[in-house]
């Protein structure tokens, strides 16, 4: 399927990484030259992503643009990307919100441009790859390089207790991600072994979404998945870097962050827990539909008495990851439809909250709630902008975060009136700490904190309309017209479910 | 002796003729360093060479003490890297300090020969004669710094553990050859299957033999418990010594366990296989955990060299299990952490350029903005040792946790505890990133110059901890190849 005969996926993911090289060869001295130019390969690979959402064909159930070429053949592992509706739609998140990022670093970061824009290209390298690679160990490399330029992002320009918060995240991903390896590397020996030892096919993820796993090894492997993506996302009780992770990075970490690392692990449900391992996921999915709901009540509760903006965005995350652990695991069609769609408007309101949340703290150096006050008369541009991605954030109707949660509801009810009756509360609790949250920002008398900072205090810069503008759109449109989505998703929708339907959970008895 | 004899061992005799150069060198031109060295980089390069003339055939040699087979020149060749790197990182560190260059460059061509013997050896004395040919020059490397009280404290422990463990290790082997009747790896093997056939089960004697060789093995390997010598020796020994320490004889420890516990004591393997299992898991865990409290640099690096140990440890006991995969696991993560542990203490070598300068952590303060360039460098070399993708030391886990899955059973408890190791270990490697790049330089002094031959053996060493990981296809035909050789 490929229409353009260029390898247009190896260009989209490695456009970034040439970026980067060509950075590190621009003296440090013009800053503003190595600004321009990771900007402009972040926009090279933003443009050729929106050509494969051209190009692409909702209606064909297969991988398209997939590219091959064999890369350790001694295991059969290959080098092989490939789309289709779900990583689409992950890519363009991920073009899209780079490159806003990007744009968002342009003020803030002053220290050292050089090492941030390489360590933020590179970061798109790996998210791209996530997405796109469709061999398992060339999936897992791509999980692993994200780490890094992470680690540096919140590590070298993060907040008071930076080195802290990025240790702590990189040995949560990497204990899941490695125990992840172990599982990729048994999975890949089954089904060597059942091959009479040939590993062609071993690590392919088309091939062996069509073999059957025996169901011990399903239950071991899904479970060393499952921790993997399950501290990605992240799900109760494995969420406790995030609040961290989010304090300390700077504003375009945290928007990367939230609008596609966390994505990661949910995509990672998709497309390789569930339909690798359809018999484990439908025994553990009780469990996992427990932990979701409690992720989704928790988080909101836990957000509700946060003194810290961005403390409060970030468990507001964990309630709205929850939905999407949640939409997976029941097995309905509109629930897998709400988990795709809670991650990409997700991705684009938190983002947008984030970089509004930056905004403000880059005027005041300061994030405490309590500070605040009657923002609303010096700045009104910024006010009615964090209003709206805040309503959206809330589940508003007709804008896109409502569309996701409803339709996890719906698919939720279907499966168990009683958590989606758990989990709809919780939009109780969203309404209330979003809602006090603006109250306190915004309204009553200008407090004594924003006094002293009125000087700073001025609204929104033209850079800040830009990177808002885009996600700020793309919130109206998905919220009123959710069918775009949900067509270009339909089929990994169908080819997920199809494959979970056939499978029925596994007898435990046989462990006695 | 036949010509063809000598045409077999020719590799071994063009190191110890190229360790006599290098010292007749030295006597015409006393303190010449750069003659010293071209010497030095110019024999290794002509020993590699006719390792590679060697290594066209499969050879016995001297009645069959001798074996000239692909694992030979696998693992010669990967000695002839380790000398040379050890040699282009030297020099710099050496001078400023006032030590001889020649001497150091002769006593390690004749510790690689010791290396090559044991690589080679198919008959029990023989293997004994590499072993010691191989430790003894250790042990004045670790002393070369003589008139600092720190390297020879390291020495001496070095030297009297190392001459203790020989002891036993040498005591061990007299058991077997008392009771197999033979010196010659086949014979003994073959007589162990005659005598437990039918199910017999272990003599006293032969009992005490593999206690006494394993002992003495897991010395030289410094598995956990037997690594108590390590820290010190490497901490006082000179930092390009200590690289070389680290990966050198403890390579040379590996040959010698697949010449002997494969070769020669295949037949005892379900009483060797546990031990080594659980060998593996102690190594790994508690190098790992004694690293993680570590601030200066070269005791971290050696702590940590104990975990990989371990990680090697993993991936014979596969081999052991019955999977052929782990032995080329082995091989290939030895020549993976040869490359990007001797890039990071050659790192810590360069900022000790100036005589005083510590390996504690806060002289890596601020490194990424003092000197850029060897701030990446570490990192890369740093990350590889994490095992983080695409580079070297993760397609070296990678390889050993296939085999152990592989293997399953106890094994796969073994690859489970083996990633849970590499987690912890990214805390204690990642901290000196956060020094590098997170925290303000401690002083203001202007970074020393680094002589352009550390500087080509560090872009190689980087090159290879990258080619490796992205590339392995070549290496891993190598050491496909190179597993082939043993039964």
């Amino acid at each position: 399927m490929d229409i353009t005969g260029l390898p247009i996926l190896t260009l989209i993911t490695f456009a970034p990484l040439v970026g980067a090289i060509l950075i590190a060869f621009i003296p440090r001295s013009s800053a503003g030259l190595v600004r321009a130019t990771a900007l402009g390969t972040s926009l090279v690979s933003w443009a050729l992503s929106l050509f494969l959402l051209v190009g692409f064909l909702p209606s064909h159930p297969n991988f398209q643009f997939v590219e091959r070429a064999d890369w350790i053949s001694a295991f059969g592992i290959q080098y092989k990307l490939g789309v289709d509706g779900l990583s689409l739609v992950m890519v363009v998140l991920t073009t899209t919100l780079t490159w806003i990022s990007i744009l968002a670093s342009f003020g803030p970061i002053k220290e050292r441009v050089k090492e941030y824009m390489i360590s933020f290209l590179i970061l798109e390298v790996g998210m791209l790859g996530v997405f796109v690679a469709l061999d398992l160990f060339l999936f897992y490399i791509f999980f692993e390089i994200v780490l890094v330029p992470m680690y540096l992002i919140i590590g070298i320009w993060g907040g008071a207790n930076r080195i802290y918060a990025t240790i702590k995240f990189v040995l949560y991903t990497l204990v899941g991600s490695l125990l992840m390896l172990v599982g990729i590397l048994a999975t890949a020996f089954a089904f060597q072994a059942a091959h009479g030892g040939n590993w062609a096919g071993a690590f392919d993820y088309e091939t062996l979404r069509q073999f059957s796993f025996d169901s011990t090894l399903q239950l071991f492997a899904f479970l060393a998945f499952f921790l993997a993506f399950a501290i990605k996302i992240p799900m109760f009780p494995f969420h406790t870097w995030l609040p961290d992770a989010h304090v300390e990075a700077p504003t375009a970490g945290s928007v990367i962050l939230a609008g596609v690392l966390l994505k990661l692990g949910g995509y990672g449900f998709i497309r390789f827990a569930v339909p690798l391992f359809p018999e484990a996921a439908h025994t553990y999915a009780p469990a996992i539909i427990l932990l979701s709901v409690i992720a989704i009540i928790y988080g909101a509760i836990v957000a509700l008495v946060q003194p810290d903006l961005k403390k409060l965005v970030a468990y507001s995350s964990v309630s709205h990851m929850g939905f999407v652990t949640l939409g997976i695991f029941v097995f309905q069609e509109q629930g897998l439809q709400g988990a795709i769609l809670q991650m990409v408007n997700h991705g684009l309101i938190t983002g947008a909250l984030f970089l509004l949340v930056g905004v403000l703290y880059e005027r005041t150096h300061d994030r405490t709630i309590a500070k605040m006050g009657g923002l609303s008369a010096q700045m009104p541009v910024y006010a009615v902008a964090f209003g709206f991605f805040m309503l959206a954030s809330a589940g508003l109707p007709g804008l896109s975060g409502f569309i996701g949660e409803f339709l996890v509801f719906v698919g939720s009810f279907a499966y168990s009136p009683a958590v989606a009756a758990a989990s709809t509360i919780v939009m109780v609790f969203a309404a209330g700490y979003l809602l006090w949250m603006f109250q306190r920002m915004f309204f009553g008398e200008l407090s004594d904190f924003f006094k002293n900072a009125i000087g700073h205090l001025d609204d929104l810069r033209p850079t800040e309309v830009l990177t808002l503008v885009p996600l700020g759109v793309l919130v109206v449109v998905f919220g009123l017209f959710p069918g775009l989505l949900l067509t270009l998703v339909q089929g990994t929708v169908t080819e997920v479910l199809h494959g979970a339907a056939q499978a029925s959970a596994i007898n435990l008895a046989f462990w006695q | 002796m036949s010509a063809a004899d000598f045409s077999t061992i020719s590799p071994v005799v063009a190191a110890v003729l190229v360790a006599a150069a290098i010292l007749l060198v030295d006597i015409v031109r006393p303190g010449s360093r750069t003659l010293a060295i071209a010497t030095s980089l110019l024999g290794l390069a002509i020993v590699a060479a006719v390792v590679l003339w060697a290594g066209q055939s499969t050879a016995d040699a001297f009645d069959g003490a001798y074996r000239q087979d692909a694992l030979t020149t696998f693992l010669d060749l990967l000695f002839v890297a380790i000398v040379a790197f050890t040699i282009v990182f030297a020099p710099d560190y050496l001078e400023s300090r006032d030590l001889p260059f020649a001497e150091f460059a002769a006593v390690l061509v004749f510790a690689m020969t010791g290396a090559m013997l044991l690589a080679a050896a198919s008959d029990l004395l023989v293997l004994f004669l590499g072993l010691e040919l191989m430790v003894i020059p250790g042990y004045l490397l670790a002393g070369f710094a003589k008139r600092d009280a720190l390297s020879t404290e390291g020495a001496i422990k070095y030297f009297l553990l190392g001459s203790f463990s020989s002891a036993i290790f040498l005591f061990g082997l007299v058991f077997t050859w008392g009771l197999t009747g033979s010196t010659r790896i086949d014979d003994v093997a073959r007589h162990l299957t005659d005598m437990l056939s039918g199910g017999a089960s272990m003599s006293a004697g032969l009992a005490m033999g593999l206690a006494f060789m394993t002992t003495g093995v897991a010395f030289k390997i410094a598995a956990v418990p037997f690594h108590y010598w390590t820290p010190d020796a490497y901490q006082g020994s000179p930092t390009p010594i200590t690289g070389y320490l680290s990966v050198g004889p403890k390579v040379g420890a590996f040959a010698l366990i697949l010449r002997l516990f494969i070769g020669a004591l295949d037949p005892l393997k379900t009483d060797w296989l546990p031990v080594m299992e659980i060998l593996a898991a102690l190594t790994m865990t508690m190098g790992n955990l004694v690293a993680l409290t570590q601030s200066n640099v070269k005791r971290m690096l050696a702590y940590s060299s104990i975990a990989h140990t371990g990680y090697i440890l993993v991936g014979l006991a596969a081999y052991a299990a019955g999977r052929i995969e782990g032995l080329e696991g082995v091989l290939f993560y030895a020549a993976a952490y040869t490359f990007m542990n001797l890039g990071a203490f050659a790192v810590v070598a360069a900022l000790q350029r100036r005589p005083g300068v510590t390996s504690h952590l806060d002289t890596f303060a601020g490194l990424g903005r003092r000197e850029p360039i060897l701030g990446v460098l570490m990192t890369l070399f740093l990350l590889s040792l994490t095992g983080i993708p695409p580079l070297a030391g993760f397609f070296g886990k990678a390889y050993v946790i296939l085999a152990a899955v592989q293997a399953g059973g106890t094994l796969t408890i073994l690859a489970v505890i083996a990633v849970l190791n590499a987690a912890a270990a990214a805390f204690y490697y990642l901290r000196v990133v956060v020094y590098m790049y997170m925290r303000e330089p401690t002083s203001e002094a202007e970074p020393p110059k680094h002589g352009s031959l550390v500087w080509a053996g560090l872009w190689a060493a980087s090159a290879l901890t990258i080619a490796i990981g992205v590339f392995p296809g070549p290496l891993l035909d190598a050491v496909h190849h190179a597993a082939l050789a043993l039964p």
